[in-house]
């Protein structure tokens, strides 16, 4: 534990060097100490998870009632791992990228509360100092997505859905929270789970249905995700990184550890909802991300999408071990895990490679780029790799993680109760949905975004961004990799989290090696194998070139159909790529489309110009939030009719009031 | 003998889901009439199978009977009347087809979540294939529901009866003979009543879309 | 005869007999579409001779391509001989078959799709974007059915591993006339039909640019390029063939040691693809060729199909 004394400490004193230190040195002496800080609490989490302890540190000086606590049990550690990793990155990327309002003092200091935040969140194991972490986390994000707001004319609007949200979803987390506390002696975590079986099963879904309505709005589980889309993608690149990888992962975490630590695991009708939260945000982000043509926002549907088939992985396990079926239920929870850390790693370079792309280009818009590949191919590799993580290529993270989580659901069938069935069912029908539109939405981010010819004169004169960028992406290709290559060394790790989650019970449902095989031998993969063999075809077919005499191939003009010159704008745009599906699934995305013709004064035959706007709004934020806004600003309309300004009225008030009070009273 | 018992039950209570779904799917007036006279085919077959297994004879004669009935002589009906416009094709149904092919496989799933209580009353090579059956009422009447032609509806109705059979076969293994007559016979007189009304419909005016008849409550 | 070096055996005759296979197999689809329409049509060793013949021409790139248009035909290559080289197509122990995942094949295919799509979009032209929108269109609309429906087959067999499944569906006879393997077979059959571009998915023998699907992707190869994304696709038709063939008629493939039993499995294998092929070509001359928006329909249907399977899985055990 010292070391994460250490590591919070690095990171505090990275705050106050972002708040005290002059200009020129403030951005990379924070970063730097913020880095360390992260790269310190990395070394240790992963050293703690290998040792599988279970450490505690108490204070009752720093916070008020019941101190500090923390507590570093392997969830905990598999946590911290997660978010430092990204903060490592982020911190990195942070020395390129900031400048102007974003390597302002508050800024930059934010910045670091906010890194800070996301590793203190899993350590916390009191109600207080959970709930101080997490406003912590919360408020210094939103800060940050106002912090160049004057660039930005959606950041407030963003920042304005995501206060209103978040602060939501925290009271309704605390007031879970205490309700699991009401019969604990103390409001710790240790306390609280030793208690929590003599709840009533009421309170005890009440509790639960209270903390998973906030942790899910978190975890941008639809229909509580308005905010993200909104908010992740407005934010500056490297806290959109940080949002969409490290912080939706800590809703998951909230579920994780209070229904199934805390609670035990409650009653299968819990996880039934998990899994369907998950299902439909699956479902949902993965169509939504295939149609938008922001990059950003793109990606943030699709964080959507992961955290829904995570949930799916978190809500199948609780059915499975709801049944009895211990190793299945672990092997379901390592999935959703294992999602998640792979997730965080090539979300993360996703959004900082994309935040590279907007400084290069001045836009992110999909529609306007092209071509990067031959002027920032660092970028290019970053985003490549990670989007070939996302779409499942085997020998990347993507793909173990997904195949771990079908082997749970597939492993799941063999139960016959009902609700493990029908979940273990639509999850694999809404993993399968997904699977086939991620891959559009990622072929058109990179095919349409970096290949072809460049679709406007930012794009066209875009350069490679600073080095410190490319490396704070570059870095979080690495676990991509790993986790792809060599799951098998990192699953034992998991499995002790996974364990954790799921009441302490140790089982080792997947066997240690390179690739992942499971204990009862019903499958195995060996992606290192697997990527030798596609190599060893690769170079035998390029032996075989050479040897037919292939030498460099002649640059010529691409077939035209009889059209001489071919221009930049007749490529297909990101609109058009995703125009059949858009149209395939219009009665779900319910697109709105106009086309404003201008005809020729000669002759109607002719066209002079032709404008062809589309939008796709969230169905959910219409049909379901707008109807209540319209509610409350229509009750806020009544209520301004109280005040018209007279003191008379402001006292007749008050007068009433009293008489009130006498005659309830009396 | 077992074995070839079930695997020919289960078979032929598919082949009656199956076919359930394939009139959701095509488009054709006369394909989804034909694929009605192999539901009613496999229906009998499913009737035949129980009673050679369980050695009814009443089953086997109900099974005859369904077999015609439901496999010739209706579809044959409906085929008629579907003459009068042998292009007829169901072009815009209230729900598209891809929809209603994604609302089948809620439907078959949701019978499945709905059947278990039924199916673990009494649990046997029979009883396990009520889902099927379930689902196949649960097609049919998203099919009278949402199709426009009135040819369709009809099948839809006819749909709603053999998914009612099955279920009462992989049940009771067999309604009383009398029963089943009773309930086919009543099949047979709203075809015949219901084609009469078409062909004075299509008189009257030349289509057959019933969303465009307001005025029939008179 | 020693374990390793059988598998090995099995593995390279898989890869020889798929790759040259495979090509013989399009031209004889090729042949009997030719046939049915009254025409003589091309030799059915055509194919062969194109590879052939592509392979001494000039190397030719568009102007504006980059690294991916070199790199696309080696992807999509290398990843149908890996799971050619790795699945039970003669013989239940290939190299690495322990993790030959079912998942793994479904996903090496996707990785070749998604190379080819690349490849479409880097030339910058229209065509290729168009192909490589509508190609992704399909596959996603076509991968919810291929995935539940092998989900339906490895739930009942009990395990993904797919020498597993044909071993198991080997011993279990009564399974190959089930419910659930007809249902699973009719939606991998479209699956099939959407994967390889047959019709009535998309024309493989279209000169318009604008009905094109699969071929406006790959408009811009030439020369051994070519002939390497041909020799690919092919490659990834003779898989998903001789997937569905040994998914669905075990029967033949070699489960022992002994190279006889390899030497009938080859003999079965080319038996049943022929069959598998003939229909495709008799299904491909009595369709016509579905308009894109009609396309989900079909593929609705594998879906629906697909589900039914598993349904009927859980339903009958």
């Amino acid at each position: 534990m010292t070391w994460y004394l250490v590591a919070l400490s690095l990171g505090a004193l990275a705050a106050i060097a972002g708040a005290t230190l002059p200009r020129r040195v403030r951005v990379p002496v924070a970063a730097a100490l913020g880095a360390l800080g992260c790269a310190v609490s990395l070394v240790a989490a992963v050293g703690d998870l290998i040792d599988g302890r279970t450490i505690l540190v108490h204070s009752d000086r720093l916070l008020p009632f019941s101190g500090v606590s923390l507590t570093l049990d392997p969830l905990a550690a598999l946590f911290v791992v997660l978010s430092s990793l990204v903060g490592v990155a982020a911190c990195l990327y942070l020395v390129g990228y900031a400048h102007g309002p974003s390597a302002s003092r508050s800024a930059v200091s934010i910045f670091m509360v906010f890194v800070l935040a996301l590793s203190v969140v899993p350590l916390a194991s009191n109600i207080v100092s959970f709930m101080f972490a997490w406003e912590l986390m919360a408020l210094s994000s939103l800060l940050l997505i106002v912090t160049d707001q004057a660039q930005r004319p959606k950041a407030r609007s963003a920042a304005l859905w995501y206060a209103a949200m978040t602060q939501a979803g925290a009271v309704s987390i605390t007031l879970g929270l205490l309700l699991c506390a009401s019969r604990a002696p103390g409001q710790s975590f240790v306390d609280i789970a030793a208690s929590s079986s003599t709840l009533s099963a009421t309170t005890r879904t009440a509790a639960f249905v209270l903390v998973l309505l906030g942790f899910a709005s978190k975890a941008g589980a639809v229909p509580l995700h308005v905010w993200l889309p909104k908010a992740h993608p407005e934010a500056p690149s490297p806290v959109s990184a940080l949002m969409s990888s490290a912080m939706v992962s800590m809703g998951v975490y909230g579920i994780v550890r209070v229904g199934g630590d805390l609670l035990h695991g409650g009653t299968v009708g819990w996880w039934v909802a998990v899994a369907a939260l998950g299902i439909v945000s699956a479902v949902y982000g993965a169509l939504h991300a295939t149609t938008a043509s922001d990059f950003k926002r793109l990606l943030a549907f699709s964080t959507i999408d992961i955290m829904g088939l995570s949930l799916i992985g978190v809500g199948a396990a609780g059915v499975l071990e709801d049944s009895g079926m211990h190793a299945d239920a672990t092997l379901a929870m390592m999935a959703a895990l294992l999602l998640l850390v792979a997730h965080a790693a090539f979300k993360g370079a996703l959004f900082l490679g994309a935040g590279s792309v907007e400084r290069a280009t001045g836009t992110r818009n999909l529609d306007r780029l092209g071509g990067l590949v031959h002027t920032m191919p660092t970028t290019s590799v970053v985003v490549a790799l990670s989007a070939g993580a996302i779409m499942a290529v085997p020998t990347l993270s993507g793909f173990s993680s997904e195949w771990l989580l079908l082997q749970g659901l597939l492993h799941g069938f063999t139960d016959t109760s009902t609700p493990v069935v029908i979940v273990m069912l639509l999850g694999v029908v809404a993993l399968a949905l997904t699977g086939g539109l991620t891959a559009v939405a990622f072929v058109k981010a990179f095919g349409i975004g970096f290949l072809g010819q460049p679709r406007s004169a930012g794009a066209r004169d875009s350069r490679e961004v600073s080095r410190w960028m490319g490396w704070g992406s570059a870095l979080l290709v690495l676990p991509s990799l790993v986790l792809g290559l060599v799951p098998g060394l990192v699953v034992s790790l998991i499995n002790r989290a996974a364990d954790t989650g799921l009441g302490g019970v140790a089982t080792t449902p997947v066997s240690t090696g390179a690739g992942l095989a499971l204990s009862q031998l019903r499958g195995a993969i060996e992606p290192a194998a697997l990527l030798g063999a596609l190599v060893g075809v690769m170079v035998v077919l390029a032996l075989a070139a050479r040897t037919l005499g292939q030498r460099r191939a002649r640059r010529v003009d691409a077939w035209g159909c009889g059209r001489e010159e071919q221009t930049p704008r007749m490529q297909y745009t990101a609109t058009s790529f995703a125009e059949p599906l858009q149209r395939v699934f219009a009665d779900v995305l319910r697109p709105q489309m106009d086309v404003e013709v201008t005809h020729a004064v000669e002759s109607r035959y002719f066209q002079q110009s032709l404008t062809y706007h589309h939008r796709i709004a969230d169905v959910v934020e219409v049909r379901a939030y707008r109807p209540v806004f319209g509610v409350v600003h229509r009750v806020g309309v009544l209520a301004r009719r109280l005040q018209n300004g007279s003191i008379h009225r402001y006292l007749a008030f008050g007068f009433v009031a009293l008489l009130v009070v006498v005659v309830v009273l009396a | 003998m077992n074995t070839a018992y079930v695997s020919a039950l289960d078979v032929t209570a598919g082949l009656v889901l199956f076919a359930a779904v394939m009139t959701l799917w095509r488009r054709g007036v006369r394909t989804i009439v034909s694929i009605l006279g192999v539901q009613g085919l496999s229906l009998s077959a499913v009737a035949l199978v129980l009673a050679i297994h369980e050695h009814d004879t009443a089953l086997l004669v109900t099974g005859g009977l369904v077999l015609v009935l439901k496999g010739i002589v209706i579809p044959g009906l409906l085929l008629r009347a579907s003459r009068l416009d042998p292009k007829s094709r169901e072009t815009r149904p209230l729900v598209n087809v891809p929809a209603s092919l994604v609302a089948a496989a809620v439907l078959i799933v949701l019978s499945y979540v709905v059947s278990a209580r039924i199916t673990s009353l009494a649990p046997s090579d029979a009883t396990r294939l009520v889902p099927l059956g379930m689902a196949t009422i649960l097609v049919g009447y998203f099919m009278l529901v949402t199709r426009r032609r009135a040819v369709s509806k009809i099948v839809g109705l006819i749909l709603v009866d053999n998914g009612i059979g099955l279920v009462a076969y992989l049940l009771t293994s067999g309604v009383p003979f009398i029963v089943e007559l009773g309930s086919s016979i009543d099949v047979l007189l709203v075809v015949v009543v219901l084609q009469f009304l078409m062909v004075s419909m299509g008189r009257h005016s030349d289509v057959d879309v019933l969303t465009e008849r307001r005025e029939l409550r008179d | 005869m020693n374990r390793v070096a059988l598998s090995v055996c099995t593995s390279v005759l898989q890869l020889a007999l798929v790759g040259v296979g495979s090509l013989v197999l399009l031209g004889l689809m090729a042949k009997v579409k030719a046939r049915a329409e009254g025409r003589v049509g091309s030799p059915v060793v055509q194919p062969l001779r194109d590879i052939r013949k592509l392979l001494t021409k000039e190397r030719l790139h568009a102007r504006h391509s980059s690294v991916v248009l070199a790199l696309a035909p080696m992807v999509i290559t290398a990843s149908a001989a890996v799971a050619v080289g790795i699945s039970p197509i003669i013989g239940t122990h290939p190299v690495l078959g322990q993790s030959a995942d079912i998942f793994v094949i479904v996903y090496l295919l996707l990785t070749g799709s998604v190379a080819s799509a690349l490849a479409g979009l880097d030339p910058a032209t229209a065509f290729g974007g168009m192909g490589a929108s509508r190609a992704m269109t399909i596959g996603a609309l076509a991968e919810p059915a291929l995935l539940v429906a092998v989900i339906a087959l490895s739930v009942q067999a009990g395990t993904s591993n797919l020498p597993g499944i044909v071993s198991s569906t080997a011993s279990h006879p009564a399974w190959v006339f089930g419910p659930v393997h007809l249902f699973a077979l009719g939606a991998l059959l479209i699956v099939v039909l959407a994967e390889t571009g047959r019709i009535p998915v998309d024309n493989p023998a279209t000169h318009l640019e604008l009905t094109m699907v699969h071929e406006a992707m790959v408009l811009e190869y030439a020369g051994p390029e070519l002939a390497l994304v041909t020799l690919g696709e092919a490659m990834r038709l003779g898989l998903l063939f001789s997937l569905v063939a040994n998914l669905f008629l075990p029967w033949g493939v070699a489960t022992g040691d002994s190279l006889g039993a390899l030497a009938i499995a080859c003999a079965a294998l080319v038996a049943k693809t022929t069959t598998l092929a003939l229909v495709v070509a008799l299904i491909e001359v009595r369709s016509a060729k579905l308009r894109l928006f009609r396309l989900p329909e079909l593929l609705a249907g594998g879906f629906v199909l697909s589900v039914l399977a598993v349904v009927m899985g859980l339903v009958i055990r």
